[in-house]
């Protein structure tokens, strides 16, 4: 066991306690208080005049699978020519050993969702993980996490000879290929043993409500396709990227929806994003909507959510909510809040050791524990 | 100064002293033999009776051209672009900092000559670099312009007749390039010299022009004995001096090459036929040449073998024939002659290049591997 | 009848020692302290070692031959990621140069298998090395596995315009096919008689775990990609190059995965092969992954078998044990674990007497015997 004394704690769910202290015992959090008695025999490190939080949760990355700097070999994310490939799993596509990992370790990320890329209307299964380890399998979290799904300009421009040409091409995509699941789901109960399809399968998790449909949608008129598709299919679902949420804050605000907003800052590369607004998370967050930040690693590097907390703040997200947009916000979307998103009793002690009060430049990661182990340690420059 | 004693050194020229010391200063060898006094102060290090050569020199090779473990992006060994690009220079493409560099310390290679590919015609100027320590090319280079590397056989017709739909399709037609452009650039050098010369810059003959002038040789890439023989009659037409690189085939030729005393790197003789024109590749060439007195070095063409081995080729040719003395100095003393930078490496003898490797043992076996590599004065590698 | 008398005895599956080899009908009927009867031809080995046949597990030769281009390439059949109806018999050309260089150099079998350029590539078969034009001649197994492969290959070969063209498309076709091929053996098994479909046909017997599908993997997370669809379906399987197997070896080792691991000879060729050499070799055999050496004939060629196993043994391996990773356990991972890999009676009589250590390249077959007959001499005093 260890106890880690003297610094500030923010455990997300619940009141910063000043001079805290966690206990770790097997990876987890044993004990986690201001006034806690430390049993004897355990290993003691002072942490005065540090700040401790939560690993961050990334809910939407891409980590390991595009091997950057490393070329077309190491292109894995998406399966062209689409555009649909829903029975692709994203686990297969990620490398461990992968610079981007040690990436999210520096930038305190414990935790991170990683999709299949969005060239495709329907793009595959997502997973979550924790951002240590030699062999992915092990570093699983939970698996499957959700289904991806794109829309907007990515999966039109798709090479595919199937591939839409327009916006209400890639609806009509997903629409008939929820109904095809929906008639392999009726012959497989009848039990006719319809030819085995994956693919199929895959969607038919999402409609009998084991995974969300995890929509990729920029502009404000996909974001609002996406909820019409979603609501007319029955599902769970929520909105990856949501840059134009801030224009229908209140359309969404009132279903309470999760919006991984991000990448963050980025530039208005693409028309659909075109509208970009630093403002966007305050404003949805401010109309009720679960916001949670994401860096879409590795369109913005990992190393940096810490800073998109920052500039989101700058723009109106309060502190609190801000810490909340990358702990428990995010384990809450992707599923694994009994797992990760707060420092609790009974939690996996999944930690960032900071300088000084988060957010700052001037506060950076320390050391970044997962499961109890140091995985990160800031080199002495 | 730094001092390695007890050491059987193998000097690269056939000669083998044991229980030798050599004194390396100021990045040159001062002295060796058998009854050196160590000067006071010296660091020494303590060879414990292992051989030592000097470092080994590839003749041949695209290290830093064709980067390690990466695909399109690292790979700027052929510019095809045209058969005819004698104006570019394997320097500008070395990247220094490749982890190949690494995998030349680890065999205990401490110079090579670098030439863009084979693809072309006329492929641009070769260059001599040590292979450590690796951070800007052109603090490694020893010699800068080495040649002009050449190429005949499979490898122009087929990246360019088969490949982009143009000349040359044949031999004849690689020929008749090569033939061309020499004679433009024996006239483009008289021209330029007249004292009222309205010639104007050309960047492909002016870079052909040293060759003309007999300052740097034709490197020219052949495999089978043909085509070693149109290498030949083209660059006796044109007096120009030549190597033949790979010469797969020499063992049909012997007689003829050492009457002309054509200086041939020789290898990868560790491949397959990878192609028709490598029909018979092996350690035979070696052989024959050794036996005839052609004067030859051995090449891996890395990566095609990793130059990693370069040692154990050596070895594999000494058993097929050769000898130990001839095989190391295939890949030391007599590499550094067909480069021409024997001045300053490829031998341990006093004034040379301070450029030394200890083994572990007998450099021959494959099975062994350097302990200390040193270029110019400096361990560069150290592995126990 | 044969004899080989005053051997030093390398039998590998126990330890070294003095004795003969007595051979009748292509077995080994005594091995050790044997007595030769009247009139039975001889060889003395004059106290030269004598191994095992060597086997090299993981070939292309035939498929890929030697000196030809494409017109003797018919390793992979890239119609289509999905061809486990195609099979190495209908390939494989028994005059390949290749199997008279591995009669030379000691290789005595060697597993032929289709490329990698396909999810599921074809039937692999075992052959031995022997001179002739029939292939069933050369035959000892067929099939003896199912070539698979993920990673790079296949979904450079077909992506971006085709699946796969990620690494979880490579996956998902695994699995799409092997979903459909266990579906088509269920409805077979239940007596329905579903349309015939050979693609599916020569898939039951993998999915019903009687053959081994051999995936083709050499990044680390691929290597977990094989094992999780080798988990899924319950599949018999071995791993094929295994280049990064170092970094997850405890995984490997304590599931006894079947490795083949190479060729570590050859350099960073492609992205996945970063790091490639016999120090993670090394790293398996410690960490007591089960596991053999190939050198992916004619990557490296098959030939220099024996070389690659002296570079494992440099690498701080055992030369027992080296010299283990290609003889039986080779074997093993073939599926012939009994038949052959070492000179124990009953076996095969596949025998190679040595001009030096086996494991020093410099070394040459003398003698290679396959099936109890002569297969390659070396001429001179090499005693026969």
């Amino acid at each position: 066991m260890h106890a880690y004394i003297g610094a500030k704690i923010y455990p997300v769910d619940g009141p910063p306690i000043d001079d805290g202290v966690i206990l770790v015992e097997d990876g987890k959090i044993a004990g986690i208080g201001g006034d806690l008695p430390i049993p004897d025999g355990v290993e003691v490190v002072d942490l005065s005049g540090k700040v401790i939080i939560p690993g961050l949760v990334d809910a939407h990355s891409h980590a390991g699978m595009w091997g950057d700097g490393e070329g077309e070999a190491s292109q894995d994310g998406n399966e062209r020519p689409g555009p649909i490939t829903a029975d692709v799993d994203a686990i297969d596509s990620v490398n461990p050993h992968h610079t981007s990992f040690a990436s999210c370790r520096e930038g305190g990320v414990t935790t991170v969702q990683i999709h299949p890329g969005s060239g495709n209307a329907i793009g595959g299964l997502c997973f979550a993980a924790k951002t240590a380890g030699e062999v992915v399998d092990d570093m699983v979290l939970k698996a499957p996490t959700g289904l991806k799904g794109a829309l907007g300009e990515n999966p039109k421009r798709g090479a595919g000879k199937d591939s839409p040409k327009t916006r209400m091409g890639t609806a009509a995509l997903i629409r008939d290929y929820f109904a095809r699941a929906r008639e392999y789901g009726r012959k497989r109960d009848e039990g006719k043993s319809p030819d085995p399809d994956r693919g199929l399968e895959n969607v038919l998790r999402v409609l009998e409500g084991e995974i969300p449909f995890r929509v990729h949608a920029h502009r404000s008129d996909d974001i609002v396709t996406a909820v019409r598709l979603c609501e007319e299919l029955g599902i769970a679902y929520n909105i990856e990227h949501c840059t134009d949420g801030y224009l229908i804050a209140g359309f969404l605000g009132e279903r309470g929806i999760a919006a991984h907003v991000g990448p963050g800052l980025s530039s208005r590369g693409k028309v659909e994003t075109a509208n970009r607004h630093e403002g966007n998370a305050a404003i949805l967050a401010a109309a009720g909507v679960k916001v949670c930040l994401v860096t879409d690693h590795p369109f913005l590097d990992a190393r940096y959510l810490m800073a998109y907390g920052g500039v989101a703040q700058k723009y109106g997200l309060s502190f609190e909510d801000t810490l909340r947009a990358l702990t428990i916000c995010p384990a809450e979307s992707i599923g694994v809040d009994d797992r990760v998103g707060s420092l609790s009793q009974g939690k996996d002690a999944d930690f960032l050791v900071l300088a000084g009060e988060p957010f700052s430049f001037k506060s950076p990661v320390l050391a970044t524990f997962i499961e109890g182990v140091e995985v990160y340690t800031r080199p002495t420059l | 100064m730094l001092a390695i004693t007890n050491a059987r050194i193998h000097t690269g020229t056939g000669e083998t002293i044991e229980e030798g010391t050599i004194l390396l200063r100021n990045g040159k060898i001062e002295a060796l033999g058998k009854d050196i006094d160590v000067p006071a102060g010296a660091e020494i290090f303590d060879a414990g009776g292992r051989p030592v050569t000097p470092g080994l020199v590839e003749a041949h090779g695209h290290v830093g051209l064709a980067n390690e473990g990466v695909g399109w992006e690292g790979d700027d060994v052929n510019e095809t672009i045209d058969p005819v690009t004698p104006h570019i220079s394997a320097l500008d493409g070395i990247n220094a900092r490749d982890r190949v560099f690494d995998d030349f310390l680890r065999g205990g290679i401490t110079s090579v000559q670098i030439k863009p590919g084979s693809a072309n015609i006329l492929g641009g100027s070769a260059v001599a670099v040590k292979t450590g320590p690796n951070n800007a090319a052109d603090d490694m280079i020893i010699k800068a312009n080495t040649g002009m590397k050449a190429a005949l056989g499979e490898n122009p017709k087929r990246a360019h007749g088969a490949d982009k739909d143009r000349a040359p399709y044949t031999r004849m037609g690689s020929a008749a390039i090569m033939r061309d452009w020499l004679f433009r650039a024996r006239e483009y050098v008289e021209k330029r010299t007249a004292s009222d010369s309205k010639t104007g810059y050309d960047a492909k003959l002016e870079a052909l022009a040293p060759v003309i002038r007999g300052e740097i040789p034709l490197r020219i890439h052949c495999h089978r004995a043909d085509d070693m023989l149109t290498a030949i009659r083209i660059a006796e037409e044109f007096d120009v001096p030549y190597t033949l690189e790979h010469a797969t085939q020499g063992f049909k030729i012997p007689e003829y090459l050492a009457e002309r005393r054509v200086s041939c790197a020789v290898g990868p003789s560790m491949s397959r036929e990878a192609k028709v024109e490598l029909e018979g590749v092996g350690f035979e060439t070696a052989v024959a040449f050794q036996r005839a007195g052609v004067p030859f070095c051995l090449t891996t063409d890395h990566p095609v073998i990793r130059a990693l081995y370069l040692h154990m080729i050596a070895g594999k040719a000494s058993a097929a024939g050769i000898g130990p003395d001839a095989a190391l100095a295939a890949v030391t003393a007599s590499a550094a002659e067909h480069i021409g930078i024997a001045d300053r490496v490829g031998s341990l003898e006093t004034g040379k290049d301070a450029d030394v490797v200890v083994w572990s043992d007998d450099p021959l076996d494959g099975r062994s591997h350097p302990v200390r590599v040193i270029i110019d004065g400096e361990i560069v590698y150290e592995r126990e | 009848m044969l004899a080989v008398i005053n051997a030093r005895l390398h039998p590998v599956s126990s330890s070294p020692g003095r004795g003969g080899l007595l051979i009748r009908e292509g077995k080994i009927l005594e091995a050790g302290d044997i007595r030769v009867p009247e009139d039975t031809p001889t060889i003395d080995a004059r106290e030269r070692i004598v191994t095992p046949g060597i086997i090299e597990a993981h070939c292309h030769a035939g498929l890929s031959e030697e000196g030809i281009g494409w017109e003797g390439n018919d390793g992979n059949e890239r119609s289509d990621p999905i061809t486990p109806h195609v099979r190495a018999i209908d390939g494989a050309n028994p005059e390949d140069k290749a199997f008279r260089f591995f009669r030379e150099a000691g290789i005595t079998a060697s597993q032929l298998t289709p490329g990698s350029a396909n999810i599921i590539g074809g039937e692999q078969l075992v052959a031995k090395s022997r001179e002739t034009v029939f292939i069933d001649e050369m035959i000892v197994l067929r099939p003896s596995g199912m070539k698979a492969a993920l990673g790079e290959n296949p979904k450079r070969v077909y992506g971006p315009k085709k699946s796969p063209a990620t690494r979880m498309g490579n996956a998902a076709v695994m699995r799409k096919w092997l979903d459909r091929a266990l579906a088509y053996a269920d409805k077979k098994d239940a007596g329905d008689s579903p349309d015939f479909d050979m693609i599916l046909e020569s898939l039951i017997p993998v999915v019903r775990g009687d053959l081994p599908l051999r995936i083709h993997c050499h990044r680390a997370d691929d290597i977990s990609t094989a094992l999780r669809l080798a988990e899924e379906f319950s599949l018999r399987f071995s791993l094929e190059h295994v280049t990064q197997g170092h970094l997850v070896a405890d995984t490997l080792a304590e599931r006894d995965v079947f490795c083949a691991v190479g060729p570590s000879m050859v350099h960073e060729a492609k992205v996945e092969m970063r790091g490639n050499g016999f120090e993670n070799a090394a790293k398996m055999v410690r960490a007591g992954v089960r596991f053999c050496l190939t050198n992916d004939h004619p990557v490296v060629h098959g030939r220099n078998l024996p070389a690659a196993a002296g570079l494992l043994q440099a690498a701080g391996v055992p030369a027992a044990q080296a010299l283990k990773s290609i003889t039986l356990a080779a074997a093993e991972h073939i599926g012939l674990g009994d038949r052959m890999g070492s000179l124990d009676v009953g076996k095969d009589a596949d025998v190679v007497i040595w001009s030096g250590d086996p494991l020093d390249a410099r070394s040459f077959a003398d003698v290679t015997i396959i099936d109890g007959e002569i297969a390659h001499c070396r001429g001179g005093d090499s005693g026969c």
